[in-house]
């Protein structure tokens, strides 16, 4: 089995950085603080966070603030809880979330909380549990949980799940691994993962994975290196991880590495992102794949940046 | 006639300004692809020389933009977009709440929003998640109040998805528009189905497409009774064909759900058609398990068919009023089971893979409807007879075709509920 090319992705994290001006970064331009989340989390997991210029990422960051304490994906764009939950993550790596008004940022996201205890990702009202995870997590980060109806914003997730143990975005809506790590990662978050059928969900989740031992996120899927993440940190909030077979799963993602220039992929031989590339890494560090830092499933950060957070 | 667009000039915003124009000539528009150069020779006229050098190519409503110009063309769609939006929102605040109707369509802010309309369309074509641009649409046509306006952003969103069929905030677009409309428009039917009959185009395009059979799940709840009866029935024969697609699955899975809401299933006549429709999925359900070997989103839905059968009808005493007893109608059922886990788990000496995987799915099957038997009081007596039936052949199926997956029997021996 190769081993994880850690230097070479630690490399095409900082060079993808620099780069603004290619076609690729252009037409992604507008969720550019997730994909700074991603790369910025995957190099602290390698150890190497020092590599960046820390202020200018945080003024970047800062400067992508609205008015209203929501944040966009990049400077001008339009905020969502999408960049938000990015946003704060960011400081918190930094261990900067003290220069945010908290009371501001924890308002923005307060209002966005409908009466069935459901989240709207903006003002333009789509509803998803995808924007319950963002809320709950962001929030719980800032310590200001008690803004929200935690009550009813599990309520309401619970109201999502399906008879065959998986969450989808909305009641009634299909499983999806995405969806069901946000489920259970804010409910794990709120402390109320004993809502969860455990053997049923954990059942439902050991089948996405596939012979050549990655995991898909829906049945007769593909899979895909970002499950990895997805499938494996919710297997491992809900205890059931050894329903997977671990090893032939870090196979898999050490076969989706580009060797030569850094950077992981969906799928082995396919074109590599940094999307993937965190994926990647960060399942390694749930499987305990050595010299990483250990991440957190819930939070999607390292267990030292929580620790420092919470024990403060 | 085909119109193929020279690209006489190669400054991005002349580039911005072809498209708008192309975009803008032809409403009828359907459908937008990204195309090499090198293909341009072979849709244009013989008689079109440089083909090389084209950035456009326009013909029956289609459009094809050259992949060489994606990128002038999104810096310069993007800098217009941003600039008209910058002073929009400077100009706005000054127009709030007393918009004159009668000088409206000369105002300052109507051109702008003209504008506003003109770029946003261009740069959502080439970046479809592009939510500034989604948003900005949808602050302009709230302002205007004007039905026509909001069929216009159901035309946009659909020509988006003709390039970026999975792109989440198109079919975010089309929730937000529906939303708005649903109590002004008198064609709300009729909308609600040609949305159906477009994610069913796209889902045949683009293969398990989450966001398109989400958006068509999402319709279900604005649907009439009869609505959701005829979409069952109509779009049978197509889940037949895709039987990998365990998003088509889910859909019926949705639908299957409302027909078991309480104002449809408690009226005694309907509850009596009801049953005959579940009845019909179910044996259909087996047909498809049967020809297909060892799919799994075909046995995923027989999950969900036996135990809303188990917990709606088998157990209970309104299945038809045949005056046999729950007892008799569960046993027939489980009986059923049983025998298609048998005809399933047979692996013929020649062949491998498929049939692997049936009888893996067969028994899991079989454990599943046993730690289901025990979630629900009505069949509960019943879980002991097929554990004791078939327990030791499922173990046998798993032990042979799937021993990573014995943990599983755990599920099926362990008693949780007494």
């Amino acid at each position: 089995m190769g081993q994880l090319a850690a230097e070479k992705h630690t490399k095409y994290i900082l060079q993808i950085e620099k780069k603004k001006d290619d076609i690729e970064s252009a037409l992604t331009e507008h969720l550019r603080i997730n994909g700074a989340y991603w790369g910025l989390t995957t190099l602290d997991i390698l150890g190497n966070l020092k590599a960046v210029e820390q202020e200018a990422v945080i003024s970047w960051v800062m400067s992508c603030q609205h008015e209203s304490g929501g944040f966009g994906g990049n400077i001008g764009h339009d905020p969502h809880l999408l960049y938000t939950l990015s946003a704060i993550q960011i400081l918190s790596l930094f261990n900067k979330t003290q220069i945010l008004n908290i009371p501001k940022v924890s308002t923005y996201i307060s209002t966005l909380q409908n009466k069935d205890g459901s989240f709207s990702g903006d003002k333009w009202g789509e509803i998803d549990t995808r924007f319950s995870y963002l809320a709950i997590c962001s929030l719980s980060l800032l310590n200001s949980l008690d803004k929200i109806n935690v009550e009813k914003a599990v309520e309401y997730i619970i109201s999502c799940k399906n008879l065959d143990g998986g969450f989808g975005c909305t009641p009634g809506a299909e499983s999806h691994s995405g969806q069901i790590f946000c489920c259970v990662g804010a409910l794990a978050i709120t402390g109320c993962l004993h809502y969860v059928d455990k053997d049923l969900l954990g059942w439902w989740l050991c089948e996405r994975q596939v012979k050549s031992g990655g995991l898909n996120g829906r049945p007769e899927k593909l899979p895909d290196v970002c499950y990895s993440w997805w499938v494996l940190s919710s297997l491992i909030m809900i205890d059931r991880v050894d329903w997977i077979d671990k090893e032939k799963l870090v196979k898999f993602i050490l076969e989706c590495q580009d060797i030569e220039n850094g950077g992981i992929s969906d799928r082995p031989d396919d074109a590599v992102d940094v999307f993937h590339t965190y994926f990647g890494v960060a399942g390694l560090s749930l499987l305990e794949y050595p010299g990483l830092k250990a991440i957190d499933p819930a939070y999607a950060l390292p267990v030292d940046v929580i620790n420092r957070l919470f024990l403060k | 006639m085909s119109e193929a667009v020279p690209s006489s000039y190669s400054d991005p915003s002349s580039l911005l300004y072809q498209l708008e124009s192309i975009l803008e000539s032809d409403p009828l528009i359907d459908e937008v692809g990204f195309v090499h150069p090198s293909q341009f020779a072979s849709m244009s006229d013989t008689s079109q020389a440089n083909t090389t050098e084209m950035s456009f190519w326009s013909k029956d409503h289609k459009v094809g933009i050259s992949t060489e110009s994606i990128h002038p063309l999104y810096t310069a769609a993007k800098h217009a977009f941003m600039s008209s939006l910058h002073q929009y929102k400077m100009l706005i605040p000054l127009h709030s709440k007393k918009v004159d109707n009668i000088s409206a369509t000369s105002s300052p802010l109507t051109g702008l929003e003209n504008e506003l309309m003109k770029h946003s369309r261009a740069l959502l074509l080439l970046s479809c998640d592009f939510g500034t641009a989604w948003n900005c649409r949808k602050e302009v046509v709230l302002n205007k109040q004007d039905i026509r306006l909001y069929l216009d952003e159901l035309s946009l969103s659909s020509l988006v998805l003709s390039c970026s069929p999975k792109s989440e905030r198109t079919w975010s677009h089309r929730r937000w528009v529906i939303k708005m409309i649903a109590g002004k428009c008198t064609n709300l039917e009729e909308i609600l189905k040609n949305e159906s009959d477009l994610a069913n185009r796209i889902a045949e395009k683009s293969k398990m497409n989450y966001r398109a059979w989400n958006h068509r799940c999402w319709l279900v709840s604005y649907m009439p009774e009869s609505q959701v009866i005829d979409e069952l029935i109509k779009y049978r024969d197509w889940a037949g064909l895709h039987v990998a697609d365990n998003s088509c699955f889910h859909y019926r899975t949705r639908l299957m759900s409302r027909t078991l809401e309480d104002s449809w299933y408690k009226q005694d006549l309907k509850a009596t058609e009801i049953c005959q429709l579940w009845k019909e999925e179910i044996t259909w359900s087996e047909i498809l398990i049967k020809r297909y070997i060892g799919r799994e989103a075909l046995w995923l839905y027989r999950r969900f068919l036996s135990v809303c059968w188990m917990k709606h009808f088998a157990g209970h005493s309104h299945t038809g009023g045949s005056g046999s007893g729950s007892g008799t109608h569960l046993d027939l059922f489980v009986e059923n089971e049983i025998k298609l886990f048998r005809w399933c788990k047979r692996i013929p000496d020649n062949v491998f893979e498929d049939y692997q995987a049936q009888a893996m799915f067969a028994a899991t099957y079989i454990i599943w409807l046993i730690k289901e038997m025990d979630e629900d009081e009505g069949v509960r007596s019943r879980r002991s007879v097929v554990v004791e039936k078939v327990g030791e052949e499922v173990e046998q199926v798993v032990n042979k075709v799937c021993p990573e997956k014995a943990f599983l029997l755990d599920l099926m021996l362990t008693k949780t509920k007494v």
